[in-house]
């Protein structure tokens, strides 16, 4: 909905950028037209005023005499020209006047020609110090007009050509509104639909109107993207019942390892260093087994198919609990475990067994890094600004570089793992990111050298 | 002890090494009664002519699931019943004991993990007069009778509240081992307990009172910070 609002301001906007950009166009050429049209040639007031002014004669009896410029100028229009006498209203002087004009002209005759033709000659006046210079176009060359209005109508001009103009906005913004309307109707559908691809939903559009092949591109889209998503889900489903099936079919054959090593761990009978050879085998026995099974649980979750038993949990019940799993189990005396700062009134809705494990691994993995020993605090933020809470898992050890971290994340058999693990399966941080995933949350991590090991284990708090 | 070791075992497995194995492992332990089946068919056989006290079943067998097996168990009888499987998910595992299974073993195992069980569940369920019996333990030179709920010192008694009854056992069920107040809470006020505890350090200061000689410097009961408290019981000193 987001999207058609802002096109269709944007397509009233540019609409209407358009029709000013429209109107001051043809203001501009209308004006070139006119000036270009009056420059052309002379208009004819300007030559009848130059022969008013160039028609001289020395004296009172001696004839007119008109400069050859002015001749000129008559010539190139194919205008003629006469002088009526003021006096007698005979015409006084003449220059190529067609036969057919009678030699006198009455008041009427005059005021006749001045606004309209003579004898269909288009005439134009001026005053001569004699009398009134006429000069005649060829027929049907010029056309006359004359203009008569009211000043009241002449003087409200600049109001009505706001009004206009006025007008014209609001027919333009209209007009707009309109087929920008019926323009976002049209592709309202394929926004919804392409919005729908962007969130990875299915879609499928009507194709219909102007727009049908684009509608049918966003459902071939959309089937290839379906059809894509559930082969990638196959694979993803075979591949981790593919480890799955390892390793079930694994447990059998271990269950005998582990069974007849520590019975023989256990047999009196057999010499000291055959029972501790024994117990070497029952311990890589116990090793495997748990490869296997967080092998299996790092699967799940990766390819998203490990199920979640969510139920509201107090993060900090957590914490205690499993800080005091680990110190009822013998935590080593070098080790101290220190929980503070607990937010008692956090819940948040996740798997119980998983959350426990992630955590679990983010202790164990302070206490496998630092034989030496080490401070472990555990805490539990939570974070008003983005509804979401933390558990901190952090260690005063001698951590690691910066630089190693983010491949700490990546699974150990994966080519992008590029760092050797030092020990351990290298399953507990990817578990712990994936568990952290899966609940639609992440794992921060930050360390250096010598300054110790924080892990911060975020997840969304849902509110109600 | 002995009279567990005389019981009737069925062990319900398609594979003949994984039958040996326990079974080889248990005779040591001293178990002698041991019956075997390769099917549900074989197992539901057994049941009915040997009538066995415990079974240990495996979820997949040729002929059917372990589940459904159990099911046809029950129609016929009672005794307590383990589960040991390849199938280690969550669901299997809750399936399992929803159907009224009393252990649920995941392979691959420790023969020595399985017979603790074994035994357990035996235990729970053939000597169920003797777990009744109260404990009575001693604190320095007090005895606690969790039977009567009192504090014996010299020639005075102290008798204990409900709640600081139920807070004592729940600490001596676990004692030398931290419990923590959200499990002392839940112990006393059920699963709605959150705003007890203040409430419970309340308590813990008036048992304080009846079995330590310096409330304020408990030996036996004491402080864990930020985490519970835990009540330290030297063993065997009765």
């Amino acid at each position: 909905m987001k999207g058609t609002v802002r096109i269709l301001k944007r397509f009233i906007g540019a609409t209407m950028l358009i029709s000013a950009f429209l109107v001051v166009f043809n203001f501009i050429l209308l004006g070139f037209w006119l000036v270009k049209g009056m420059t052309g040639v002379q208009s004819p007031a300007s030559i009848v005023q130059d022969v008013a002014e160039n028609l001289n004669r020395p004296s009172n009896n001696t004839p007119y005499s008109l400069d050859s410029s002015v001749i000129k100028l008559l010539d190139q229009n194919h205008a003629w020209a006469m002088l009526i006498d003021d006096n007698t209203g005979y015409i006084a002087w003449d220059y190529m006047i067609p036969k057919e004009l009678p030699d006198q002209y009455s008041l009427t005759d005059i005021a006749k020609f001045t606004k309209n033709y003579l004898e269909d000659y288009p005439v134009f006046v001026w005053e001569h110090n004699d009398g009134l210079v006429v000069v005649g176009y060829p027929k049907k060359s010029l056309a006359k007009y004359e203009y008569i209005l009211p000043v009241a109508w002449v003087s409200s001009l600049p109001l009505r050509m706001a009004v206009l103009l006025l007008i014209n906005i609001v027919v333009a913004l209209l007009l707009s509104l309109l087929i920008g309307y019926r323009l976002v109707h049209s592709i309202r559908p394929l926004t919804q639909g392409i919005q729908a691809l962007a969130e990875d939903r299915e879609t499928f559009i009507e194709p219909k109107g102007i727009l049908a092949d684009l509608a049918q591109s966003v459902n071939r889209a959309s089937t290839l993207l379906r059809k894509k998503n559930e082969s990638l889900k196959s694979r993803d489903e075979a591949r981790s019942n593919w480890i799955a099936g390892i390793s079930h079919d694994i447990r059998t054959p271990l269950s005998m390892v582990l069974g007849y090593s520590s019975n023989l761990e256990e047999n009196c009978d057999i010499p000291a260093q055959q029972r501790r050879q024994a117990g070497i085998i029952r311990q890589q026995g116990e090793y495997l087994r748990s490869l296997v099974s967080d092998l299996n649980l790092v699967s799940m979750l990766e390819y998203e198919m490990q199920p979640l038993n969510k139920k509201l949990i107090r993060t900090s019940v957590l914490i205690r609990q499993i800080a005091t799993e680990f110190l009822n189990n013998g935590l080593d005396e070098r080790f101290i475990l220190e929980v503070d700062n607990l937010d008692e009134n956090v819940k948040v809705n996740g798997d119980e067994r998983l959350l426990t494990r992630a955590i679990n691994n983010l202790i164990q993995n302070s206490i496998n890094h630092n034989p030496d020993g080490c401070l472990i605090r555990l805490q539990t933020t939570f974070d008003e600004s983005n509804n979401s809470c933390s558990f901190i898992i952090a260690d005063n050890g001698k951590g690691i570089s910066q630089s190693e971290i983010p491949s700490l994340l990546d699974l150990p058999y994966s080519s992008k793992r590029k760092h050797p693990r030092n020990n351990g399966h290298g399953l507990g941080l990817p578990m712990v990111e994936r568990i952290a995933k899966a609940h639609q949350g992440h794992l921060i991590l930050s360390s250096d050298i010598g300054k110790g090991f924080r892990a911060e284990l975020v997840l969304p708090v849902n509110i109600n | 002890m002995d009279d567990i070791k005389n019981k009737k075992l069925l062990i319900v497995d398609d594979e003949k090494e994984i039958r040996n194995i326990l079974d080889e492992f248990l005779r040591k332990e001293g178990f002698n009664r041991i019956f075997h089946a390769a099917t549900c068919e074989e197992a539901l056989q057994v049941c009915q002519t040997v009538k066995p006290d415990i079974a240990i079943l495996d979820v997949m067998l040729p002929d059917g699931d372990g589940f459904s097996l159990l099911t046809s168990i029950r129609q016929i009888s009672n005794f307590p019943v383990l589960f040991l499987s390849a199938r280690g998910e969550d669901e299997d595992r809750l399936l399992g004991l929803g159907l009224g299974a009393d252990d649920y073993i995941v392979k691959p195992f420790l023969p020595r993990e399985l017979f603790l069980r074994l035994t357990a569940v035996l235990r729970r369920v053939y000597s169920q007069p003797m777990r009744d019996e109260p404990p009575i333990f001693n604190l320095g030179n007090r005895i606690i009778d969790l039977g009567s709920g009192t504090v014996q010192y010299k020639e005075n008694e102290f008798s204990l509240t409900a709640k600081e009854f139920a807070l004592l056992f729940k600490l001596y069920e676990n004692r030398n081992r931290i419990v923590t107040s959200d499990a002392l809470c839940q112990a006393v006020w059920g699963d709605d307990y959150y705003g007890f505890e203040n409430t419970l350090m309340v308590h813990i200061r008036r048992i304080r009172e009846k079995i330590e000689a310096d409330p304020s410097n408990p030996e036996f009961l004491l402080t864990i910070r930020g985490l519970g408290y835990k009540l330290m019981v030297k063993e065997g000193l009765t």
